[in-house]
């Protein structure tokens, strides 16, 4: 058997493997995906698909002309001039600069603006420097522009916020307690969120984006679920997109619920559509990258998944494809022959509206 | 940052190159799935479809509606001059054009 | 019998209920069950089940707690019955998110999981130095020191707690774990780390067999 087909792990790693192996690894993927998530395997031609991509032997590959579908930009322009932690090269440019150099150098579909903590909650003390900021920018920009963060519901527990810390008290068998200390900070989170997106919107604010919400769990979740409702109540014309951290919402809370759907482990094609009852008009899914895996096993698990959620939504959905997402490998800088290879599937196999 | 330019040259519309800006703002404002938002805008602009990421056409069209160039042009709107024009070329309601619409008095 | 005892353990802790799981440890001993047989195979599949159903999203973390208090008080009660020094003790495992590092979600989850397998876990939290990893480790008498870094600036503390174990000729008393978003096979591998876990249910995984004689 030779093995002569060039592509990657999920930690990055080069590696030869042959065509059947590919196959297997394409195979184990949707079985895995389709099993977790209650869904469809891809089907043997759209697994046959996906081998073409992964196996094309160019360095680059991508989308046919007019398959081509939007990038909505998730904090990239800060990656311009933030440093390792944010993926960021240090360029020595202003937040203003950078987003101009995306739109204009790059060509990107949207920009953003963003809080270098890419978190809600710092935003709250300093909102008259970041809407100063934005008002100014969104003056000199043509693409959409968008202000975006984390809700990142971590922030609001002990000793970097007011609630006792949930992930010391889980542990303990101090469950109720635990429970309503997420509860409490989920409260806190819902107002800020609301606060920043209200205050921006003053401004003029294009588009919100509440990216990763859930990293921190299901009242994360909830409370960005929460935020977009009460925002496009206050504001019903501001374009929201709000993002999943992962395949499925992890349960630290375990019960809590929106539109009278439990939240815990959701899995993209529910979520997406949890975050249309909430009214976004963009739902972004995020599906892990297992760094032991194959970029095809992990890719063919992302195309399951996207497909699905695509399906399901009646919104435009967008794959999250930054580093260990979505079968990017999880490293600084992921290699160019897997991200492109990455792009094309998600677009033409799992039928991402973006990206 | 290379990754983001990855994506953008194996899938991304291309930005105000051509047209993903305005097929974006249609996403973002109509919640419209790509497909529609692209017929969408090619409908508006009398183009077919694969025209929309066809910077050789796209280019004199956004020159002609003075809807923003990648290119510097002098006197070329960009910014929220060209924002202006594209929210009422697409028949919709971009929030920093309203806003600017109302500082300077100018008609909803 | 035994089989029905196995059954009625193994439901009681994928139920998190602790009255039922002591409830079914004492009856399994009652009957003359061997202890390590009922632990192996009545108690470890209901808690494997857990791990599994855990980390597909369909069981949530306040019932891997519930599970996990089940599982400590039902071995409680079996390893009462054992002759001292052979409990079941799975071992000593001491944990903590490494210097300048304050996340601590996934940690949560280890800790969790590693408790519901029967291991002693001492949490050190976040923000760790490495001076302080050593000392709680001497002090705990580790058998494994796992660490947990959500940022690559924050990784090199990994590396760090290597070199020192290295330095003060403690490598060899200590396994060292590594895990956390940004970690990977390779980057333990480098750093000269025993093992790397991907998430909870690995993390365990690992420590057993870190544990296991060679």
């Amino acid at each position: 058997m030779s093995n002569d087909i060039v592509t990657r792990m999920g930690d990055g790693e080069r590696v030869s493997l042959s065509a059947e192996e590919i196959r297997e690894d394409i195979q184990a993927g949707t079985a895995d995906a389709a099993q977790r998530g209650g869904i469809p395997e891809l089907t043997a031609q759209e697994q046959e698909q996906l081998f073409d991509i992964i196996a094309d032997p160019s360095r680059i590959v991508s989308v046919k002309p007019g398959e081509e579908v939007i990038v909505t930009d998730d904090g990239c322009t800060m990656s311009f001039y933030s440093g390792q932690d944010g993926g960021g090269v240090g360029a020595p440019l202003s937040r203003m600069q950078a987003v101009l150099t995306y739109e204009r150098a790059c060509g990107a579909d949207t920009t953003s603006l963003g809080h270098s903590d890419y978190s809600y909650k710092p935003v709250k003390p300093i909102i008259n420097f970041e809407a100063n900021d934005y008002y100014n920018t969104s003056m000199m920009t043509t693409a959409p522009f968008f202000y975006g963060a984390q809700p990142n519901l971590g922030l609001y527990f002990q000793p970097d916020g007011p609630c006792p810390n949930a992930a010391e008290l889980m542990p303990m068998g101090k469950i109720d307690e635990a429970r309503r200390a997420q509860e409490e900070a989920a409260g806190h989170l819902t107002k800020d969120l609301v606060f920043v997106g209200s205050r921006l919107a003053d401004v003029g604010l294009e588009g919100l984006n509440f990216d990763t919400s859930g990293s921190a769990g299901d009242a994360d979740f909830m409370a960005a679920l929460q935020a977009v409702a009460e925002l496009k109540r206050r504001v019903p014309d501001l374009p929201i997109l709000m993002g999943a951290s992962g395949e499925f919402i992890l349960g630290m809370h375990g019960e809590v619920e929106y539109a009278g759907t439990r939240l815990a482990g959701l899995y993209p094609q529910d979520q997406v559509r949890i975050i249309e009852t909430a009214g976004a008009d963009i739902a972004g899914v995020a599906i892990n990258t297992a760094t032991t895996e194959s970029l095809p096993y992990n890719l063919a698990r992302a195309v399951t998944f996207v497909k699905a959620a695509s399906e399901a939504s009646n919104i435009p959905v967008h794959a999250n494809v930054g580093m260990g997402v979505c079968g990017i490998p999880m490293m600084e800088q992921p290699p160019i022959d897997s991200v492109t290879r990455v792009s094309k599937a998600l677009v033409q196999l799992g039928k991402a509206d973006g990206l | 940052m290379g990754m983001h330019i990855a994506h953008i040259m194996a899938s991304c519309m291309g930005g105000i190159r051509t047209s993903g800006d305005l097929v974006a703002w249609m996403q973002m404002t109509r919640k419209m799935r790509i497909h529609e938002a692209k017929a969408y805008v090619a409908e508006k602009l009398g183009v077919g479809i694969i025209d929309l990421t066809d910077e050789e056409i796209m280019r004199d069209i956004r020159k002609d509606l003075g809807i923003g160039t990648v290119t510097s042009i002098a006197g070329g709107p960009k910014g929220i001059r060209a924002k202006y024009r594209i929210a009422d070329l697409l028949g919709i309601n971009i929030r920093s054009v309203a806003l600017f619409k109302s500082q300077m008095g100018f008609p909803g | 019998m035994s089989n029905d005892i196995f059954a009625s353990a193994a439901d009681a802790i994928l139920k998190g209920d602790s009255d039922k799981a002591v409830e079914a440890a004492k009856k399994g001993l009652g009957e003359g069950i061997d202890p390590v047989i009922l632990i192996n195979e009545g108690f470890i599949p209901g808690i494997n089940t857990v791990g599994d159903l855990f980390g597909s999203g369909r069981l949530f973390l306040p019932e891997l707690i519930l599970s996990a208090n089940a599982m400590q008080n039902a071995t409680d009660v079996i390893n009462a019955a054992i002759p001292d020094g052979q409990g079941q003790s799975r071992g000593r495992f001491i944990i903590g998110t490494v210097e300048g590092d304050v996340h601590d979600i996934g940690k949560t989850i280890v800790v969790s999981l590693l408790k519901a397998n029967g291991f002693e876990v001492m949490d050190l939290g976040r923000d760790v130095s490495t001076d302080r990893f050593i000392e709680e480790a001497d002090k705990f008498n580790a058998d494994i020191i796992g660490t947990s870094a959500l940022l690559t600036t924050t990784m090199e503390g990994q590396r760090r707690l290597e070199v020192e174990l290295k330095k003060a000729g403690l490598k060899e008393r200590f396994k060292t774990m590594v895990g956390g978003a940004p970690v990977t096979q390779r980057w333990a591998k480098r750093i000269g780390a025993d093992a790397f876990a991907e998430n909870a249910s690995a993390a365990v995984k690992m420590a057993k067999a870190l544990l296991e004689p060679a």
